[in-house]
């Protein structure tokens, strides 16, 4: 059988354009007759807010500043739970919650008129610790519970398990929050097209999603949005969610002219998700010959001030616990909390990149005390052919990577290295 | 917004306008710092002028005593330097590991000691080569030690009609090591900095002087490490000893700091290293 | 506004411009080299790369009446207007393009390399990218294009 593509190098179709300087991100489209856009953002991280557009109204050159009160649809998005507002209009949950959309003649007039709105923050007291905001007591984010999810995964009989294990290890683990920092900030333009549809043009990963949640927050028709893709700057999961696209879309529903607006790298960080921080804590147990028989984990993930991904996050993480092994005894407790932190969703790997530092550093500290080298430990607890997972899969296909380990150590003369578990 | 630029054509020019404008203006040279600044509002000068294509003040020379920089020789100037042998390549290694080679071919000596950054790479081989700062005003020039000129983060000693037109350092016998400790190896912001000058005889330590950068508000000698090894012969038990000492120093200038815990180690590793570059 | 003289890929330009303006506006702005990316707005990512004088610089840290006089190449001036040059060939066919926005500036980076060395080793030509980020990750196909690129160089006896 010949093929086109499998075996033969493809030059990729957006090449030429992106080597020669030409392709076209959202912030190299200008239009006649354009506005600019920018948003005022929270610096208070939980607080009822009041708002006051009047002095930046008078402004000269500003021609529309939008807040929740211009919302004709509904006042929210989120790809999960609609827990978002396309403007804060009570109360902000997070710094760099959306409050405000100046719209003006250029982007200096945007700026400064930025400085004109006032707005009054009545403190509510935050919450940081997503541990602490498992709490019934403790301050809510949304109004209702803080736990946004809860994955349980059941195999075997733990107690069980634990009481017939040579050595047990025990840890905590955490991960960091962190930030794609895709190359091309947001930016976009949106205007009203031929066939009298709002068009935006963005940088997204989901243009059918973004469709959505604009014609819902406009208020009109899917068929009356139209959502064009430009060229992505790296998006990495951080491009899921909506940052501009209502805006711009509000703005040149209500002005009838071209918005564009481009993010600096400061608001950038603001405004999309980050990687979910997890706390991991991890009990591990093998026999004397290190077959592992039991492990318990319970996982906790910062999902900041909205849900975002953070059910598949968390459910990715849990359903990996216990790593590519094969364990009798199972049970894993994921759960994603409310914070008033910086919001966490998509980045790649989706929950499952953060939770391997912890099941296999179980195992590496296992093997120590156990007097095993690395190696031998994975490879006999590892998934092969006919294995079956910890939520019941059974693996039919393709699972080399007891091959793949064994042609590591031939190379790497690995366990040869190990004496009684310690590296020599 | 009032703002004028000049592009001045010679030194003279630029002392005129300082002189007119004081402390309304500012120069530029790279602008890898002034351009930030100015976008975030944090600057609000009335002049901007440039001199960064001031030919006069981009040289290295040296004479039998000294070998002087001219205060806007770049970054890459300063690390293709033939001028600069291979006793001085801790300058040079200094000056190839600031940013990267758009903020080298930009950035300059004179503005890496101007902004006062206790983070300034090219500062810590400066103070260990007991460096003078030539300093020009319309009327005066005066040259004042590198290591008074600082006066805060962020502040040096010089007036407002004044400018720094060159560098100059004594010829000199030994060497010069430098070791930086970065988040990586490209646009990394030093964590700290170790520029270490050692003249031996026989083994025997005759002159060191140790200058250290992101450990304090400013660049800063080490002078109680300095007087520790000063006529001792050179083993790795004193270079040990000296990194303790050391680390004690870091501990206490730092105290309070949440970067003492991190700090304190990792400069024994940036001491040693920098101290085997001088060898 | 302040009238200045200088030079964007071979073409002579006499332009006002605000006294604070940065060379990535001017170039993006006013003279419409949209290849010219702002990704950082502060030295970090290279993403603004354009050649002034033969050197490398991040144009987002370049006030515009700086570059009076200058010679500036952008990624759209690097090979006229028809014809694409070595290197953006071996970026094409060692598959070195990505999201394509650190693109423009890592060409250019390369390019001043190539010009001063044409034959880099690996190590060389990492350090001449080490002021570009790509967040995709492609360095390692990056550095396989600029190797690629001083073949391509050498063959057509540039």
């Amino acid at each position: 059988m010949s093929y086109d593509v499998v075996g033969k190098n493809i030059i990729r179709v957006d090449g030429l354009s992106k080597v020669t300087g030409k392709a076209t991100y959202p912030q190299d489209i200008s239009m006649d007759n354009m506005l600019y856009g920018k948003t005022l953002r929270s610096i208070k991280p939980h607080a009822y807010i009041n708002v006051d557009i009047s002095k930046a109204l008078n402004l000269e050159g500003v021609k529309a500043v939008l807040t929740a009160k211009d919302v004709p649809g509904k006042n929210h998005h989120g790809v999960l739970f609609k827990d978002h507002e396309v403007f804060c209009e009570k109360k902000v949950r997070r710094i760099g919650d959306p409050i405000a959309f100046v719209v003006a003649e250029t982007e200096e007039i945007a700026e400064n008129a930025l400085d004109k709105i006032k707005v009054e923050y009545d403190e509510i007291e935050p919450i940081f610790d997503p541990i602490k905001a498992m709490d019934k007591d403790s301050p809510k984010v949304h109004d209702s519970s803080n736990i946004v999810y809860h994955y349980k995964l059941r195999q075997g009989n733990i107690d069980e398990g634990f009481k017939n294990c040579e050595k047990i290890v025990e840890n905590e683990y955490k991960t960091s929050r962190t930030d794609h920092a895709f190359l091309q900030p947001e930016a976009g333009i949106s205007y009203i097209d031929k066939e009298g549809r709002y068009a935006v043009c963005v940088a997204t990963q989901y243009p059918h999603y973004d469709r959505l949640e604009i014609a819902e927050a406009l208020g009109v028709k899917e068929e009356k949005v139209r959502v064009i893709n430009a060229a992505v700057g790296g998006a990495f999961g951080g491009r899921e969610d909506i940052t501009l696209q209502i805006h711009l879309a509000l703005a040149a529903m209500k002005l009838k002219r071209p918005i564009k607006a481009v993010y600096s790298r400061k608001e950038s960080f603001n405004a999309h998700c980050k990687r979910h921080p997890l706390i991991m804590k991890y009990k591990t147990g093998a026999d004397k010959q290190g077959n592992l028989i039991a492990l318990k984990a319970e996982i906790i993930g910062d999902t900041g001030a909205y849900a975002s991904w953070a059910i598949n996050v968390l459910r990715k993480a849990g359903v990996h616990a216990t790593g590519p092994y094969e364990i009798p005894n199972v049970e894993v407790d994921s759960i994603a909390v409310y914070t008033n932190n910086p919001f966490s969703g998509a980045m790649r790997g989706f929950g499952a990149t953060q939770i391997p530092i912890a099941h296999e550093q179980q195992m590496d500290m296992l093997a120590e005390s156990l007097g095993l080298d690395p190696l031998t430990i994975r490879m006999k607890n590892i998934f092969t052919k006919g294995s079956k997972t910890s939520t019941g899969q059974i693996l039919k296909e393709s699972v080399p990577l007891d091959k793949c380990l064994a042609e590591i150590d031939k190379k790497m003369n690995f366990t040869q290295s190990y004496k009684g578990g310690v590296k020599e | 917004m009032n703002l004028e630029v000049y592009n001045p054509k010679n030194t003279e020019e630029v002392l005129d306008l300082l002189n007119s404008y004081k402390r309304d203006a500012k120069l530029i040279a790279g602008g890898t710092d002034l351009v930030l600044d100015l976008r975030e509002k944090k600057i609000k000068p009335k002049a901007i002028i440039d001199i960064s294509n001031l030919d006069e003040l981009k040289y290295i020379k040296k004479d039998d005593n000294y070998i002087e920089i001219g205060a806007c020789t770049t970054f890459t100037d300063i690390e293709k330097s033939e001028i600069l042998t291979d006793n001085l390549k801790g300058l040079k290694k200094a000056a190839s590991e600031v940013g990267s080679p758009q903020i080298r071919n930009r950035g300059t000596i004179g503005g890496n000691i101007c902004n006062a950054s206790p983070a300034a790479d090219i500062v810590p081989p400066l103070l260990s080569l007991d460096a003078t700062v030539v300093i020009k005003s319309k009327e005066n020039i005066r040259e004042v030690s590198l290591e008074k000129i600082f006066l805060n983060k962020g502040k040096i000693d010089i007036k407002e009609d004044e400018m720094v037109s060159s560098v100059k350092f004594k010829n000199i016998k030994g060497k010069l090591g430098f070791y930086k400790l970065g988040l990586r190896k490209a646009l990394a912001i030093s964590k700290i900095a170790t520029a270490i000058y050692i003249e031996k005889e026989d083994n025997i330590c005759k002159e060191i002087r140790i200058g250290n950068g992101a450990l304090g508000r400013h660049g800063l000698r080490e002078r109680k490490v300095e007087d520790y090894l000063i006529n001792k012969e050179i083993n790795e038990a004193i270079i040990e000893a000296s990194a303790t000492l050391l680390s004690g120093e870091i501990e206490k200038r730092l105290k309070g700091r949440s970067s003492l815990e991190f700090k304190k180690e990792a400069v024994k590793g940036t001491f040693k290293k920098a101290f085997k570059d001088a060898l | 506004m302040k009238e200045i003289k200088f030079n964007v890929n071979g073409k002579t330009h006499k332009l006002n411009i605000k006294e604070d303006e940065r060379l990535v506006d001017t170039l993006r702005n006013r003279l419409g080299l949209t290849g010219v990316k702002e990704g950082c707005s502060e030295g970090e990512c290279g993403a603004c790369t354009v050649i002034m004088d033969g050197e490398t610089v991040t144009s987002c840290t370049v006030l515009t009446f700086q570059a009076k006089d200058s010679e500036i190449i952008t990624i759209e001036g690097i090979n006229g207007e028809n014809k694409i040059h070595p290197i953006q060939k071996a970026f094409l066919d060692e598959g070195a393009v990505q999201c394509g926005f650190c693109t423009p500036g890592m060409i250019l980076s390369a390019k001043v390399l190539l010009d001063k060395n044409p034959e880099p080793t690996r190590e060389e030509a990492r350090k001449a990218i080490s002021g570009n980020l790509c967040r995709c990750t492609g360095y390692n196909k990056i550095v396989d294009a600029i190797i690629k690129a001083s073949k391509y160089l050498k063959r057509e006896g540039n």
